[in-house]
């Protein structure tokens, strides 16, 4: 991994600005992503992942607040445009497959020529209406679907259907990198499985990064290539999916692994998580996962454990990662 | 159609109301104090919401105001602060009005009193073959504000203020009974078609459609000409219209949201009879938004009754739409400014009113739809 | 689409034929025998009138047939003579009256529900920023606000007192005198010469709305609405026929402002906060996000994606606005002193006229009922949902 990276995001800090304080929806998070690369972002519902994938598109909410850190695409930082020229990045180079992307059709207009928009903006010279038709078809069967469908209004569609037609627009401009937030959420466990593998050969094929969030690591661990684990607004664990899956080194990481059911091996003990998550408006001091920690010591609760680099690619932000035993070792093998 | 009405978003949710409980139908004693209980949770937390809505607060003074100007004549009248022989709104007569001397110039002295002196021609109470030179006393109705009288008197040398409180009056108990007996109706009515369904459910719906197509004014004053319009008569006629009508239609849809909640199954394996289920779990969870509905239907009900009297279709002592109409037909509006005493609190109590009606149903539409709140 | 438009179309007749059923008990076979009693103690009719029309309505027929011949008459336009203005055929006032109020009511619904729109749409975006709680107070004093007494101040305002405009009525008859043309064929003429040019300049910028450049497309929507304008003031100034009328037509459309700006001004509020909160909550579905992450300009999101699809809940509401409309109308022409349907109404029911008076309810039945249907068929035109497999 010599060439230089797509995406660096660099100890990245954002709140929300509520009438009740600052939420600390993103705290100091920092990762890089490279070209083809696919990487899994996972955490509890509520720790911040739609909130950094929107920073990517700087979609953020209203009440948003960047605090500090960068953006980097391909070395261009993207918290620092003026929005005209953020707008043609969009889509462009990051395209977005939403969570609850269900709804991500506007209703009275037809697939196509919802996807024709997109393209209609970013290719100069713009698409002949030959040549957008053409490309949406084979879009559409990249995704399988029949490229007679693009002519059909959103209402016509499965929620299956509409999913994988949400993935032909994401891929319409060619972009670069694709973010895809819980895409599959809504959908049954099969259609999700193959929703999930055709993404996945996609993005071989055509050798884009993709960076793939979801609350079930189980979900993810077969398409990535990294995973970042997330608690509480911060990345508190990024390492290869394998590495990860086998010696998973923060605490939090180690429970959520060792409370996923494997799908192959014998059926584990399931150590559930204690506590309540925390609450963002008021963050626990020191290491935010401290209070639902079992290994936990004094020093937890005062100061901020840093992101500590323990192999190659593969960082913690624990001061007892060594304490956390390595049990589960294979079976924790999806 | 029936689902177009209705298009508004969440207005088929549920409301975020603590969940009712589920409760087999063995004890109602305890199920109606829980019931109780729950309400008065519901009613603080609802309070809470709407409170923070400044346009609804903003609203429920205006009506308080109202109320109490409504209130007022009783008090005023049974301390004698006010004699009824002057301050009554409809015989009452102010026995010595303001008075102007003018010199008879010509048939018409002064312009600016044009209407008056014609009026009073008309009225007999000078004589006739009065003659150039000669000195008139010209009494000034309507008289401007004054001590006795503050919002002056009408053309009729009657109390502007007392009509204006026993309009607030008329218009109380006209939009409360009307509001009241809309939502009986249409809560009744959605509910049963809802838990019915079938061929009940179409006839009221069909109904319901029927009767949000015709323009309600003309049908009140065609019913105005065959029946002597009294104003209970209108409040009921405008509940049964807006009870069989629109509203009728949402608290349909909203009842069909409760319908298919597990408490109603639960309550039906536990043997309730329809009547019960219907009374003890739809309406109740039907109830929120038939409050919102109530404040609407006050609404249009005093924009009704205020349009019938302009037109002069309703049998009524006294209401602002009478004082707007006499004003209106004596030609005094059209003078503007000059007769600001006639133009203005008639007029302005409707909208006024109206108005905060309306804010108030805007603002528990806020609380009853979580879906509207800001974020 | 077709099937839609059937479907609602047999729709509006079934209901029309429970109205006019309803109606006509309503006023002739309820208990007490209203008309009757109206008939033998009202001094105002003529006696031969009375005969007529007791003989014509078969009052001493059963009540079946009764209803029979009612219904036969009138879908064959046969109503009757007028009591107050006897022997004037009902039919004939309807054909004078019926064009004015549908220009009224159509006047007001498009421009009311376009100005109401588009000032929602400003206002939604607008959201929090300065002004928007004072234009959203004032929209609620505008939509709750006593009609008549409006329509009064706005009389004396802009016709007593600053004089800009006539103070009632339909025209001046100081200035129709010797007119070669009766007021109905100006009234016509003018009607026919709008409606053209508006339906050239809608269609103008349909089509031009398919372009994909934004310049082009902006210049061919101005050519297009200037075109318009031109051949209308072609016809009204550069044609002999055209300018012959002029006067007139002016009279009558200087007579026509303050009405329609009146029922305009006080509807358009409600269109505007409804279409403000419609956005507002449009603006949090998903796929404005998905238009914003297209990259997409917040113009074309507003305009493109969430006032289109706002659209829908807006046009729902003119269901209910119909009604209030022709609500509005009556009142209108009531105060304005201006004759149309609702004054009819409002007139013959004052004087007993019953024939009269439920002929123009049921016309005012009639344009309900053919406004909501066109409602109906503009919300099937706006919504693939329905329009689709609907
Ligand atoms: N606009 C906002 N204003 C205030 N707080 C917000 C806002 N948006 C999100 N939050 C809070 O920020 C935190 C992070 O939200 P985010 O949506 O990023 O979580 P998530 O990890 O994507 O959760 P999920 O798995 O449920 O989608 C949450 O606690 C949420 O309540
Ligand atoms: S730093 Fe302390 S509290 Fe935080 S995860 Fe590591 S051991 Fe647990
Ligand atoms: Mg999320």
């Amino acid at each position: 991994m010599s060439a230089p990276p797509l995406l660096e995001v660099d100890h990245l800090v954002m709140n929300y600005v509520t009438e009740k304080g600052d939420v600390s929806a993103v705290e100091d998070v920092s990762f890089t992503l490279h070209q083809g690369e696919a990487l899994g972002l996972v955490g509890e519902s509520g720790c911040g992942k739609t909130s950094i994938a929107m920073s990517l598109l700087r979609l953020q909410a209203e009440n948003a607040v960047f605090k500090s850190g960068e953006i980097r695409l391909n070395g261009e930082n993207l918290l620092a445009l003026p929005e005209d020229e953020m707008r043609r990045h969009r889509w462009k180079d990051i395209a977005m497959v939403f969570q609850g992307a269900m709804n991500a059709w506007n209703p009275v207009y037809r697939v196509g020529d919802q996807i024709r928009e997109a393209l209609d903006l970013h290719f100069r010279p713009r698409l002949s209406d030959a040549e957008a038709t053409e490309r949406i078809s084979r879009l559409f069967e990249m995704v399988g679907l029949n490229p007679a469908m693009a002519n059909r209004y959103p209402h016509e569609f499965s929620g299956g259907m509409r999913q994988r037609a949400v993935i032909a627009m994401a891929l319409s401009c060619d972009p670069s990198i694709i973010i895809a937030d819980e895409p599959t959420t809504a959908l049954d466990v099969i259609v999700q499985d193959q929703i999930l593998q055709e993404l996945k050969k996609i993005q071989r094929e055509l050798g884009m990064a993709i960076i793939y969030i979801s609350h079930d690591i189980a979900v993810i661990a077969e398409v990535t290539d990294t995973i970042g684990i997330m608690y509480a607004g911060k990345l508190v664990e990024l390492g290869p999916t394998v590495e990860v899956f086998a010696r998973p080194k923060h605490p939090y990481a180690y429970l959520l692994l060792s409370s996923t059911p494997s799908v192959t091996g014998p059926r584990r003990k399931l150590a559930p998580l204690e506590g309540e998550p925390p609450n963002l408006l008021n963050p626990p001091t020191g290491c935010r996962f401290h209070p639902r920690c079992p290994f936990a010591t004094e020093r937890c609760s005062i100061e901020e454990p840093p992101m500590e680099t323990i192999a190659d690619g593969h960082r913690v932000a624990c001061w007892n990662w060594r304490e956390v035993p390595v049990s589960i070792a294979q079976e924790a093998r999806p | 159609m029936t689902e177009k009405i209705d298009a508004r978003p969440g207005a088929d949710e549920p409301t975020d109301l603590p969940p009712p409980i589920i409760s087999p139908d063995s004890v109602p004693d305890s199920m109606w104090r829980i019931r109780w209980a729950l309400f008065r949770r519901s009613f603080a937390h609802n309070w809470k919401l709407f409170r923070a809505n400044r346009v609804g607060l903003v609203g429920l003074a205006i009506i308080g105001f109202f109320a109490l100007l409504a209130i007022a004549p009783t008090v005023l009248f049974a301390t004698g602060i006010w004699n009824s022989a002057v301050y009554d709104p409809v015989v009452g007569l102010e026995p010595n009005p303001p008075v102007k001397v003018m010199t008879v110039v010509n048939e018409i002295t002064d312009p600016e009193t044009q209407i008056d002196f014609r009026h009073v021609l008309l009225d007999n109470r000078i004589p006739n073959n009065i003659q150039v030179g000669e000195q008139v006393e010209i009494p000034q109705q309507p008289a401007p504000p004054d001590r006795r009288h503050w919002l002056g008197t009408d053309p009729l040398g009657r109390d502007v203020l007392s009509q204006l409180m026993h309009g607030a009056r008329a218009a109380f108990f006209l939009g409360i009974l009307a509001a009241v007996v809309t939502v009986i109706i249409a809560t009744t009515v959605g509910s049963i078609s809802a838990y019915f369904g079938g061929a009940l459910d179409s006839f009221f719906m069909r109904l319901a459609d029927l009767l949000i197509m015709i323009p309600f004014l003309a049908i009140l004053i065609v019913i105005g000409a065959i029946f002597e319009f009294k104003l209970w008569h209108l409040a009921v006629v405008i509940g049964l219209l807006s009870g069989f009508g629109g509203v009728a239609i949402v608290l349909k849809s909203q009842a069909l949201a409760v319908k298919v909640k597990p408490f109603v199954d639960a309550a039906r394996v536990a043997g309730g009879s329809n009547a019960h289920i219907i009374f003890t779990h739809i309406v109740p969870n039907v109830m929120p938004l038939s409050f919102l509905y109530m404040m609407f239907t006050v609404t249009s009900a005093i924009q009704g009754e205020a349009a019938l009297s302009f037109l002069g279709l309703l049998n009524v002592r006294i209401s602002w739409g009478l004082m707007i109409q006499l004003a209106n037909t004596q030609g005094y509006l059209l003078q503007g400014l000059r007769y600001w005493w006639l133009l203005f609190p008639a007029g302005l109590a409707v909208t006024l009113i109206s108005a905060a009606f309306f804010l108030v149903g805007r603002a528990m539409d806020e609380v009853v739809n979580p879906r509207l709140r800001k974020r | 689409m077709t099937r839609y438009v059937v479907r609602r179309l047999a729709q509006m007749v079934l209901l029309f034929v429970v109205f006019l059923t309803v109606t006509w008990f309503l006023l002739y076979a309820l208990p007490g025998d209203i008309v009757k009693q109206k008939f033998a103690m009202n001094p105002n009719i003529p006696p031969e009138a009375r005969q007529v029309a007791i003989e014509r309505l078969g009052l001493d027929k059963p009540v079946l047939i009764q209803f029979r011949d009612y219904m036969i008459n009138f879908f064959q336009l046969d109503f009757g003579l007028s009591f107050n203005q006897y022997p004037r055929k009902v039919s004939d006032i309807i054909a004078e009256r019926l064009p004015r109020t549908i220009v009224l009511f159509l006047t007001a619904l498009v421009s009311y529900y376009y100005a109401g729109f588009l000032a929602g749409k400003y206002l939604a975006w607008r959201r929090g920023k300065r002004g928007e709680m004072a234009v959203t107070i004032g929209g609620v004093g505008l939509y709750t606000v006593f009609y008549p007494w409006f329509a009064l101040m706005a009389i004396w305002l802009f016709a007593a007192e600053l004089g800009w405009l006539p103070i009632s009525k339909f025209l001046n008859p100081d200035e129709w005198r010797n007119a070669p043309f009766t007021a109905n064929q100006v009234f016509i003429r003018l009607f026919v010469t709008v409606l053209a040019v508006s339906i050239f300049m809608a269609l103008v910028v349909l089509l031009a709305n398919r372009i994909r450049d934004h310049r082009p497309r902006a210049l061919a929507k101005v050519g297009g609405v200037a075109l318009g304008a031109l051949l209308f003031v072609w016809y009204w100034w550069g044609t002999a026929g055209g300018a012959l009328m002029r006067p007139y037509a002016g009279d009558i459309a200087e007579h026509l402002i303050l009405p329609v700006a009146v029922l305009t001004a006080v509807n358009f509020a409600g269109i505007m906060l409804l279409t403000r909160s419609s956005m507002l909550e449009t603006m949090r579905e998903d796929f404005i996000l998905t238009a914003r992450a297209k990259g997409l300009s917040e113009r074309a999101v507003r305009d493109k994606h969430a006032a289109r699809t706002a659209l829908l809940p807006v046009t729902t509401s003119l269901v209910l606005a119909v009604a209030t409309v022709i609500d509005g109308g009556i009142l209108t022409e009531t105060v304005f002193s201006w004759p149309g349907m609702g004054e009819v109404l409002v007139t013959s029911v004052s004087n007993e006229d019953i024939p009269l008076a439920l002929a123009s309810f049921s016309f005012i039945g009639v344009m309900a009922l053919v406004g909501h249907f066109l409602v109906d068929i503009l919300y099937g035109v706006l919504d693939p949902r329905i329009r689709v497999g609907g």
